[in-house]
């Protein structure tokens, strides 16, 4: 594949109250590529999410790029109207701010225009007919009182209305039922496309088996130690991560060299 | 110490001869005179409430004092209803200083609604000050006896306002004493937005507003604090809840340097309801201090306050609620929340829930938080590229709107515009606070 890096980082490494959590990570993503970041839990997988998309409470060191662009130092908004889009793990509720009222603060953010009522409406009713949202929900508080399910469809709607260059999403997959995984795995596909680059990070194989990465990398102790086809992912699944240990240990003594 | 007829330096304490002018110049009947004398003689036996009276734990009562109250001089009232378009079905009632402007539509007149002074109302009598009385506490009884602006309003049974009434309190430099007595028929629907505005430096407010709500009668009553940033202000308001009537009081605060709320609903029939939405905004060094009171006087009554307050720079904030629950008040069931926002290293609330029940068939609950604002939902907001300044307002008037949710749309569009307006400058000033 030829196509260009949507998204790339360099030696990054992410420190929390002092404690390095990350140790190292380079990652290239071109558009219309889907890579999946596997590893166990406590491995930092989601530490790294955070920090790539500019979370303050990080301290980050590294370089990281965004449609041929350093970002590093940017503001987590700057990154997001650039078109960087996290998917958050547990996103958080906003009560008293509805929906509609966000996702429209939101779409003009990342226009740096106010989107006109009408195709506002328009955008939102497709929206929320792929990914089977009852249309009351835009009238509900963000993320309040939602079910894990929701929170999750609703993360996947919000990618789809802000066509980013490049998304990261930290286990979308958790707390999905079948039927739910299956929706938000097509909403995925349906965003991806040939433009977007994606960076999928999951505790499990599951959902890989409806989101088909081009890219598996195993993360462990806060490195890659190991990238590979979506082969990595079934051998992953068989063999759990255990096998990996002494890969990581080398990494680890590798790196330090 | 002397004190003249009708200015009085440094201290409110009336003499009757200031009331009688008072009285005089209003046109009043003698038996409303009568109201005010009773009324001066409880003042004259009242203290000004220190620090260790309950209330007053958190405000000085001294800087509240309006200072020297002017027997008025200008006109009483004007009455003109050629103000209002003939397809409104409102009022408006401006009391600015000692003169009155009273519009109300033509629709709502032929329904027979009244704003009137009280001067001019022979009912008055019977009602005033028989819910907030001149017992109430000291503020309260210097309104008795001395309001310059009062008013009179009556909705007669069974009338369905569908726009709000207006009673606009502008104040003026110096003391101003306005007093409202609102009197809504059985069965009848209202809407009445008391908006307290302007002032200055010299301005000093004490103001009283009974509500009296008839047997399954529905008040929505919006009371909107928006004074200059130096303006000081005592505002008591009660409403008395009849049998299956429910009022709704909507309270938005965020003007004036010194302001002291004193707000509540006497649940006093069977299946009386009443709620409380208060929306409290304190910046740079402004001092808010707001009482509730929720009292349950007879069987199955229901209650709810959800009380917000932000606050940032140096802005204070004090809160107490008080539910009583009485013994008659059997199924009674009591519901009280606030939260306060603390934007800034700098400001500072204190929340105090008072509980007083005397009878166990109850459901009561009530919750407390003060804390600042969620970094996580911050950064949630600008992951999707939303900016830090609007990221931060939006929280704010997230936390704020279930206060104003529970006014008809219409009011509540403009009270949430009247908020987010506000909002802005307050958030401003924190960060250079």
């Amino acid at each position: 594949m030829s196509n260009r890096v949507v998204f790339s980082c360099r030696n990054v490494h992410v420190s929390v109250e002092g404690k390095e959590i990350v140790k190292g990570v380079d990652l290239e993503i071109r558009a219309g590529e889907k890579h999946a970041l596997m590893g166990p839990n406590g491995s930092g997988k989601s530490t790294l999410a955070a920090a790539l998309m500019g979370h303050p409470a990080y301290e980050i060191q590294g370089e990281i790029f965004l449609n041929g662009r350093e970002i590093t130092e940017l503001s987590p908004d700057e990154r997001a109207r650039r078109g960087m889009f996290l998917g958050f793990q547990y996103p958080v509720a906003v009560p008293g701010v509805s929906v509609a009222n966000f996702l429209r603060a939101a779409i003009s953010a990342r226009r740096g225009e106010e989107i006109p009522v009408r195709e506002l409406r328009q955008k939102l009713a497709e929206a929320f007919k792929a990914l089977d949202i009852p249309k009351s929900f835009m009238g509900r508080y963000l993320n309040d009182g939602f079910s894990g399910g929701e929170k999750k469809r609703l993360e996947i709607l919000q990618m789809m209305l802000l066509e980013p260059v490049f998304a990261l999403l930290d286990e979308t997959d958790s707390g999905l039922d079948i039927d739910a995984l299956k929706l938000v795995s097509e909403g995925i596909n349906t965003v991806a496309g040939e433009r977007m680059g994606l960076l999928l990070v999951t505790h499990y194989q599951r959902i890989l088996n409806y989101v088909h990465p081009d890219h598996v990398h195993v993360f462990m102790k806060g490195r890659v130690v190991r990238s590979g086809g979506p082969e990595l992912a079934h051998e992953l699944e068989e063999r759990g991560y255990d096998w990996l240990e002494p890969e990581a240990e080398a990494v680890a003594t590798g790196g330090g060299a | 110490m002397a004190k003249t007829a009708t200015v009085l330096d440094d201290t409110p304490v009336l003499d009757e001869s200031a009331v009688r002018q008072i009285s005089a110049h209003a046109g009043e009947s003698a038996a409303i005179l009568e109201i005010r004398l009773k009324a001066l003689a409880v003042l004259s036996e009242t203290p000004l409430p220190d620090r260790v009276r309950h209330l007053w734990r958190f405000t000085n009562s001294g800087k509240l004092l309006p200072g020297p109250i002017r027997v008025p001089i200008a006109p009483a009232a004007v009455d003109s209803p050629a103000g209002l378009a003939e397809d409104a079905t409102g009022a408006v009632l401006a009391a600015s200083g000692d003169s009155f402007e009273i519009l109300v539509s033509p629709a709502a007149r032929a329904a027979g609604v009244r704003l009137w002074p009280i001067a001019g109302d022979a009912r008055a009598c019977e009602s005033l000050g028989t819910l907030v009385t001149d017992a109430a506490g000291y503020f309260e009884a210097l309104n008795l006896a001395a309001f310059t602006a009062g008013v009179a309003v009556d909705i007669p049974p069974g009338v369905r306002l569908a726009e709000p009434l207006r009673v606009l309190l502008p104040a003026p430099r110096g003391a101003y004493l306005p007093r409202i007595l609102v009197r809504v028929g059985s069965g009848a629907e209202v809407t009445i937005l008391e908006e307290h505005s302007a002032g200055s430096s010299e301005s000093r407010m004490v103001s009283v507003t009974e509500i009296l709500a008839g047997p399954a009668s529905h008040v929505t009553h919006v009371l909107f604090q928006h004074w200059e940033r130096e303006v000081r202000g005592h505002l008591t308001m009660r409403s008395r809840v009849a049998r299956d009537a429910k009022v709704t009081l909507v309270i938005a605060s965020m003007g004036g340097e010194l302001t002291k709320m004193d707000l509540g609903s006497v649940l006093d029939g069977p299946g009386a309801q009443s709620e409380i939405g208060g929306v409290v905004l304190g910046a740079g060094r402004q001092h808010m201090d707001h009482h509730t009171l929720h009292e349950h006087r007879a069987e199955n009554t229901w209650s709810n306050i959800d009380f917000k307050v932000a606050l940032t720079g140096r802005g204070r904030s004090a809160y107490t609620g008080l539910i009583r629950i009485e013994k008659e008040a059997r199924g009674a069931e009591a519901y009280q929340e606030n939260r306060n926002l603390l934007l800034s290293e700098g400001c500072r609330a204190d929340t105090i829930p008072e509980l007083e029940i005397l009878t166990d068939d109850v459901q009561c609950t009530h919750g407390a938080t003060v804390a600042p604002m969620d970094d996580e939902q911050v950064f949630y907001l600008e992951s999707r590229g939303i900016p830090p300044k609007e990221a931060r307002r939006l929280i704010v008037q997230g936390f704020l709107e279930a206060a104003l949710s529970r006014l008809p749309e219409r009011l509540r569009q403009e009270m949430e515009s009247q908020v987010a307006c506000s909002l802005g400058e307050f958030l401003d000033e924190g960060k250079t606070a």
